[in-house]
């Protein structure tokens, strides 16, 4: 009798959950994972470079900025979120123009201001090229029959001035940036006088980071930074230029538009503070160039004649107005505090989506079909049964995805299916006890109940070991993995609970009811019980 | 209809089902040296994929040839449906993967000399060093996903049961990747979870052998632990074959009917499924006894 009331409350549980599910079903649409509802997905890792180290913070930082571009952009319901490795991973639904929307999102928009201290040319005789600068590889790129590589200064004017001598020393794979004096062909290859920095005329040298991919030039002896290599977009000459003096954080508004003479600006102002530093600046190098540095590239460098006071000034050097507005998008959302490389960016398009849904949704009926014909016929009376859990389990699992907001994608049917499969067996396993049992001569109702005792440990001992593959997925996994770890977790557990309790309560009350209790109903023939 | 319940001699034959195994794994192996190793895709190794939808029907002919132009003949290219067409680009023949301005320009020649539908398909890009960190975390997942098995079947059975339940585990991932190592399938990302819902299928059909041995185990005396054995592998057979069918119903209609990313998964699961159907009845139990043979415990 006892038994008879917890059979009851068991069900009367369920039918509440049932109803709860039935509930979420009709009234909130499930969430679909990108691969199913077309969108794009990018995987942005930070990476640390000079005066930027890779922190919580500093991501924390970094999303919000993310989300702010994202905002900004127009584009609606994106997720911003972090992975184990500290990647931050963007979901955007349903973009018109991911690559875009990607650059926009990953430009670090680092603003520098810096005095231009000249550019690299090749001389050979009169004639004078750009030299280049490969940031990949660190290399500096001239004509192999050039006299020499120089350092000259305003290359805007008529006759630049050359400022330094640059010297290659290919046994030590070593640069220098020599006095404006000194003579490469004075210079003492094979002899004793070998070190360079013996001759007095070593301004400093140069240092790569393979990693930050800036070339650096340093005080040969104390290491202090000079300068750095960076490229002029302008020309994509290889440009000197030297520490920063002041950063686009102190920036107050920025904005696209044309200045008087019809050229695409963005226009910049600082605050308070900036403002300040700003005026000092172009106080104290008057005569000189300075450099506005987006992102390690030289956009403009403007001559310095006047005091600016009010904090004001332009970018030029742009090509579009759409460029202009992605710059003072990014400027006004400020920098990213850590560089972030695109690891892995892929859009999926909406009918590539929906396909896929469309598909997996008809290979999973069918099967269903299958399935319940095939426990049918096996099982008879039992597998009718079965055929209720399963869409009991169905309903249940339909419920709790969209109740807990979780997003369906593509290997998450797989993982649906798979469960479907695993709540199956675990009937499956049920049943053939069931049906030994009733075999050694015992009623079908003696039968039921220790058919369940005895599958009740190998049904947990084979879900738990599942359980812990399902735990180690979603802790290592990434991305898609992750979303199939959850959906494999949850099915086990849900048939696991209705194989147990419901499919056991309902079978024991069918088994009390007269006719149902026959041996015909598990699928025994009368014979085989002698 | 004949209604006697079957009984086999399984472990009788170990040695059958050993060479079986060793056979299908060996193809595996020799697969894997013919073919010049597995083939990796473009989520391990970086590259481009885009898929596109072409105006009308055409052959993978006309698309090599533009691609061929464009500098990227060596692509790989995969039909999908009548007018619709996979390009993986991997990042190793050309040393990184494309911008976004290469692949602007692979898709204007295509359109101009084929005309394609301006909603695109599919599109990813992936740094082939991104990979190398997939790879490591799948492998940190795999490994700690067994220890955690071979654990929990060590407190809730013996130590050998785990060991052999690992030593399953591993034969299944071997015959799958055998497969694709024998196909010259692709392996990606989808292959990795396929791989790790093999290893949980498996295991679950190997433990519902191995519940049914721990049960019958006090009947050695009586049977001997091969007879034990034998024994339980039979009771559990309707189960083992029926679990097995039911399963594999939606993953074929998946494999049938499915897109290229489903079919990629469904395979790997069907071999899977398969072989761990088989390892089960045929490979862990006859390892168990010849372990016991081994190391006696119970009566041989």
């Amino acid at each position: 009798m006892r038994n008879k009331k917890i059979n009851i409350i068991v069900l009367a549980i369920f039918v509440l959950i049932i109803a709860v599910s039935v509930y979420y079903i009709i009234t909130e649409p499930i969430n679909l994972g990108l691969d199913l509802k077309g969108g794009t997905q990018i995987i942005l890792k930070p990476v640390e470079s000079e005066g930027s180290e890779v922190t919580s913070e500093s991501l924390d930082k970094a999303m919000l900025i993310i989300m702010d571009r994202i905002d900004r952009l127009g584009i609606s319901e994106p997720l911003v979120t972090r992975d184990i490795s500290n990647n931050i991973i963007i979901q955007l639904p349903g973009v018109g123009d991911p690559d875009h929307a990607i650059s926009v999102i990953g430009k670090t928009a680092q603003l520098e201001f810096r005095i231009l201290l000249g550019t690299l040319v090749s001389r050979t005789g009169q004639n004078t090229e750009f030299v280049e600068f490969d940031p990949e590889t660190g290399s500096i790129v001239y004509d192999e029959n050039s006299e020499e590589v120089i350092l000259v200064d305003n290359i805007n004017s008529v006759m630049p001035i050359k400022t330094g001598v640059l010297h290659t020393d290919i046994a030590a794979g070593e640069i220098y940036l020599m006095d404006k004096d000194f003579n490469p062909g004075d210079f003492d290859y094979t002899g004793a006088e070998t070190d360079i920095l013996d001759t007095g005329m070593v301004t400093g040298r140069f240092e790569y980071n393979r990693d930050t991919g800036e070339l650096l030039l340093v005080d040969a002896d104390s290491g202090s930074l000079l300068g750095e290599l960076l490229i002029d977009s302008r020309t994509n000459a290889a440009s000197l230029v030297g520490p920063v003096l002041l950063t686009g954080d102190k920036l107050a508004k920025a904005g696209a538009g044309y200045d008087s003479n019809g050229r695409i600006i963005v226009s910049l102002s600082f605050k308070d503070e900036g403002a300040g530093i700003f005026e000092d600046i172009t106080r104290n190098n008057i005569g000189e160039q300075l450099a506005i540095v987006l992102d390690e590239e030289i956009k403009s460098a403007p001559s310095l004649g006047v005091v600016i006071t009010g904090g004001d000034a332009v970018i030029e050097g742009i090509n579009s107005l759409d460029e202009a507005k992605d710059i003072s998008l990014v400027l006004q959302t400020g920098a990213l505090p850590v560089n972030l490389i695109i690891e892995e960016s892929s859009t999926v398009g909406p009918t590539l989506g929906k396909d896929a849904l469309n598909k997996g949704i008809l290979a999973g009926i069918i099967g269903l079909v299958l399935i319940i014909i095939f426990m049918v016929a096996y099982y008879r009376g039992l597998g009718l049964i079965s055929a209720l859990g399963i869409a009991v389990y169905i309903a249940i699992f339909w419920g709790i995805m969209t109740g807990i907001g979780a997003a369906l994608t593509l290997p998450g049917i797989a993982g649906i299916i798979l469960t479907i499969g695993m709540a199956v067996d675990a009937n499956v396993i049920i049943f053939a006890r069931i049906r030994e049992e009733a075999r050694k001569g015992k009623s079908t109702r003696i039968a039921i109940g220790d058919g369940f005792k005895h599958a009740l440990r190998t049904i947990i001992d084979a879900n738990v070991t599942t359980l812990i593959t399902a735990a180690a997925l979603y802790r290592f996994g990434t991305g898609p993995i992750k979303g199939f770890a959850v959906t494999l977790a949850l099915g086990v557990i849900i048939s696991m609970a209705i194989s147990l309790l419901f499919t056991r309560g309902i079978l024991f009350t069918a088994a009390g009811l007269p006719g149902l209790a026959s041996p015909g109903f598990i699928g025994v023939r009368k014979k085989e019980e002698q | 209809m004949n209604r006697k319940r079957l009984h086999f001699n399984f472990i009788g034959r170990s040695k059958i089902w050993f060479i079986i195994s060793a056979v299908v794994i060996l193809a595996g192996v020799a697969g894997y040296f013919i073919q010049g190793g597995f083939n990796f895709g473009i989520d391990f190794l970086g590259g481009t994929l885009i898929e596109v939808e072409f105006e009308q029907e055409i052959g993978s002919g006309e698309i090599r040839e533009v691609l061929g132009r464009e500098g990227y003949g060596s692509s790989v290219i995969q039909q999908t449906d009548s007018n619709k067409y996979i390009i993986r680009i991997k990042a190793e023949e050309i040393g990184k993967p494309i911008s976004t301005d290469e692949k602007t320009r692979i898709l204007d020649a295509l359109d101009e000399d084929i005309g394609i539908n301006p909603q695109l398909m599919q599109d990813r890009t992936v740094n082939p060093g991104f990979g190398s960190i997939l790879i490591r975390n799948a492998l940190i997942a795999i490994a700690i996903s067994l220890a955690g098995i071979l654990i929990y079947v060590w407190i809730r059975f013996e130590f050998r049961f785990g060991a052999t339940a690992i030593v399953t585990l591993a034969h299944d991932v071997l015959v799958t990747l055998g497969v694709y190592a024998i196909l010259g399938r692709e392996i990606n990302t989808s292959t990795i979870a396929a791989l790790l819902t093999i290893i949980g299928y498996s295991l679950n059909d190997t433990i519902v052998v191995f519940d049914r041995i721990r049960e019958n185990t006090p009947q050695a005396r009586k049977f001997g632990y091969a007879g034990v054995v034998n024994n339980s592998v039979n009771m559990t057979l309707s189960r083992s074959i029926n679990t097995s069918v039911t399963t594999l119903f939606p993953i074929i209609l998946l494999l049938i009917l499915g897109t290229a990313a489903l079919k990629d998964f469904a395979l790997a699961l069907t071999i899977g499924i398969i072989s761990g159907t088989y390892s089960s009845i045929f490979f862990a139990s006859p390892i168990l006894v010849v372990w016991n043979n081994k190391f006696s415990k119970y009566k041989k």
